[in-house]
């Protein structure tokens, strides 16, 4: 049909012939009144807020109650040599023997990947899956169907894919072996698949939460400027990239920070599926921490985990949320 | 470059028109101007033109090729949004530079470019802010210069100065008309402003709820304007409307009313078809056809009452009281009535129009 005109784009003293701007202006330039130094006399104060305090007091209180005494009464066991029959001060000792624990670093650098994995396939997929929804007429049925997933207990989703990855009667294990990807060996007794596995349990159940998060975000992208795009002559897949998904950014930031927390909370599946094996390849750190402080009671040591993982678990949220905080100007 | 024509196109949002089989034919490298008031449906007559809202009825053509379904991209369109549309988390500069970036033209070409119609829009000291941190009236211009860095085959141009000062408003008309002049390039440019469309337009379209009332010459739209609601919208000061009675009294015809009897010139005769029979029409004219004066004079005039005087820097609008109607009279600010002294108006024949007492079209 039409050919997209190329842009013809003169030479340079074409382009300012075009635009005469102000050379040929024939008004005159009078200054107006008033220089750059002029400050008011005095500031005002701003406006008081001194009775937030008191209003905040109670709230205040209750919360360092429920939440800042068991973390310190934390620190304090992280300090002891503590198991059934009571404790014993030994100080910074249980840390200092986190760092020759091979399967204490084994299990960061497995929690790392498993997160990591997690995220990318949950972010991709679903946005994905929100832009399709958004599109679709059947949006209020999509989006039930897409909530179903995340209804159901952890723990529960766990058995589900237990049976799913089943060598005997597993559907999935099933068709793997047909496709020939997989040999006979289970889906969950291999180190490799067992990892992958259980990312795909956590996908399945809590992508829906990235799509419902990214669908939200996709309304309020403003419509004049994927118009505006468009007619400055954007397909509709730059589109996507130029405006979309910058608008999407802080929503998508939100979802990212509530997923990486969970990925560093929620093992229930991974309990019922693995429970870390086979020989601890999915031992993801928490998985690592619940068999140290529940399956051999050294809740001293279990302790000095948690309180690492707590604390790099605070500062990736940080850097998550300064970044998110960062001025945007998304407001137009 | 690119002819535009609308060939009956409809546009309903659900079960409302908000555009009604419009018939257009822009020629090629003319400057057209779509005036009408707010909510008469201009911004979706644009829409509808820059592919972003879907034609319900009838063909838009460029160059005589059907322009329907065509996406927005491959229409190779500019358009200055009603609310500018900027890019928030964009500089100014990479919001103007857009449409050169998205058509992969190089960085010199782009920057010389930009720098230009920054200059142009007076915004070349705001290239590195974002659009948040702009007045109103800046944003405007960046929407401006988004447009007019590329040559497109049509400008699309909803009231685009709408949000500056007046001087500034004034010189950007020049530049956008000037700008249009040297590329050659079809605009069309949509305003409620009619001193816009007067000054800047080679034609006009006024439109009224939906519907196109006039098409032709600026000098066709205020001379000869097709009905009572057109004469009305177009014109600062407005029109004067003063319903009367037609007379016929051997060969000639009479304007009569309680205050004033004039007879229509001969030629104006004959083009009221014999609606003279009719009885009641309405005579419009507009304040500056007219000329007040304390003193009778010797012609037939029309004696009112003088009901206030607004001084408007050069010129002085009279109002004045006539029996069951309103006179305003554009004149020099010496005229010296006061409120509720008597005066006699003179009205140039030449300019005066009759419309239909009912349907408002007008005989001359
Ligand atoms: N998306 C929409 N859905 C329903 N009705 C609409 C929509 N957009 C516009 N309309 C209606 O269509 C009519 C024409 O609107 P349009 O925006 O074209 O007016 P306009 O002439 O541009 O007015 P303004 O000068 O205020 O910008 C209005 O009555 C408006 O209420
Ligand atoms: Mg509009």
């Amino acid at each position: 049909m039409t050919k997209i005109s190329q842009v013809s784009v003169g030479a340079q003293d074409a382009t300012s012939k075009l635009f005469r701007a102000r050379e040929h202006s024939v008004e005159v330039e009078a200054r107006p009144l008033g220089g750059d130094d002029i400050k008011p006399r005095k500031f005002n104060p701003p406006l008081p807020r001194r009775y937030y305090l008191y209003l905040l007091a109670p709230a205040i209180g209750i919360l360092a109650f429920i939440s800042l005494y068991p973390f310190f009464w934390l620190i304090f066991l992280s300090m002891q040599d503590v198991d059934i029959m009571g404790g014993n001060w030994v100080g910074l000792e249980n840390y200092a023997n986190l760092l020759t624990d091979r399967r204490f670093l084994n299990g960061w650098s497995l929690l790392l990947k498993y997160s990591a994995a997690c995220l990318f396939l949950q972010l991709t997929i679903g946005v994905i899956l929100a832009v399709i929804v958004n599109n679709s007429r059947y949006e209020k049925v999509l989006v039930t169907a897409l909530l179903m997933p995340m209804m159901m207990a952890p723990a529960v989703a766990g058995l589900l894919w237990l049976f799913l990855y089943n060598g005997t009667f597993g559907w999935y294990h099933w068709i793997m072996e047909s496709l020939g990807i997989l040999g006979s060996a289970s889906i969950l007794a291999k180190a490799d698949t067992a990892m992958a596995a259980i990312v795909m349990v956590d996908v399945w159940q809590w992508t829906p939460l990235i799509t419902l998060i990214a669908l939200a975000g996709l309304k309020r992208v403003p419509r004049d400027q994927l118009e505006a795009n468009m007619v400055d002559g954007a397909s509709p897949l730059r589109n996507f990239f130029a405006i979309t998904l910058p608008n999407l950014y802080p929503v998508l930031v939100i979802g990212v920070l509530l997923r990486f927390m969970d990925n560093f909370r929620f093992i229930d599946h991974i309990l019922v599926l693995t429970g870390g094996g086979p020989a601890s390849a999915t031992k993801i750190l928490p998985v690592y921490l619940f068999e140290v402080a529940f399956k051999f009671f050294k809740l001293g040591r279990g302790a000095a985990i948690a309180l690492t993982l707590l604390l790099v678990t605070i500062v990736l949220g940080k850097i998550l949320v300064s970044v998110f905080d960062k001025p945007k100007g998304s407001r137009s | 470059m690119a002819s535009v024509t609308f060939k009956n196109v409809w546009k309903y949002y659900g079960k409302t028109p908000a555009v009604k089989d419009l018939n257009i034919e822009c020629p090629d490298g003319s400057f057209v101007s779509i005036l009408g008031p707010s909510g008469c449906g201009k911004s979706s007559t644009m829409r509808m033109l820059a592919g972003l809202e879907h034609i319900s009825a009838g063909d838009i053509l460029f160059d005589g090729e059907r322009i329907n379904d065509l996406p927005p991209k491959d229409r190779d369109v500019a358009m200055v949004f009603e609310n500018y549309a900027l890019y928030p988390h964009k500089t100014v500069l990479e919001n103007i530079a857009n449409p050169l970036r998205l058509r992969s033209v190089d960085d010199d070409m782009i920057k010389a470019r930009v720098d230009a119609a920054a200059k142009l829009l007076e915004i070349d000291h705001l290239l590195d802010r974002r659009p948040h941190e702009l007045s109103g009236g800046q944003k405007q211009r960046v929407a401006i210069g988004r447009a007019i860095v590329r040559e497109p085959r049509l400008f699309l141009f909803d009231e685009p100065i709408a949000h500056l000062d007046a001087k500034l408003r004034a010189h950007m008309r020049g530049e956008i008309k000037h700008l249009q002049r040297t590329l050659g390039t079809t605009m069309i440019y949509v305003t409620h402003d009619q001193l816009e469309a007067l000054s800047m337009a080679d034609y006009i379209a006024v439109m009224h709820d939906g519907e196109l009332q006039q098409w032709g010459t600026p000098s066709e739209i205020f001379n000869k304007p097709v009905n009572a609601w057109v004469a009305g919208f177009v014109g600062e000061p407005a029109m004067n409307f003063v319903t009367c009675d037609l007379v016929g009294h051997n060969q000639e015809v009479f304007l009569r009313h309680e205050n004033f009897e004039i007879p229509l010139l001969p030629d104006q005769v004959g083009k009221l078809n014999g609606a003279a029979s009719a009885g009641t029409a309405r005579m419009g004219v507009r304040p500056d056809a007219l000329e007040i004066s304390l003193t009778k004079p010797h012609q037939p005039s029309i004696t009112g009452e003088v009901f206030v005087n607004e001084l408007l820097g050069g010129d002085m609008l009279v109002e004045v009281l006539l029996d069951g109607s309103r006179i305003r009279v554009k004149t020099v600010p010496e005229f010296d009535g006061q409120p509720g002294d008597r005066c006699h108006i003179t009205v140039n024949r030449e300019k005066w129009h009759i419309f239909d007492a009912m349907d408002g079209h007008a005989y001359f």
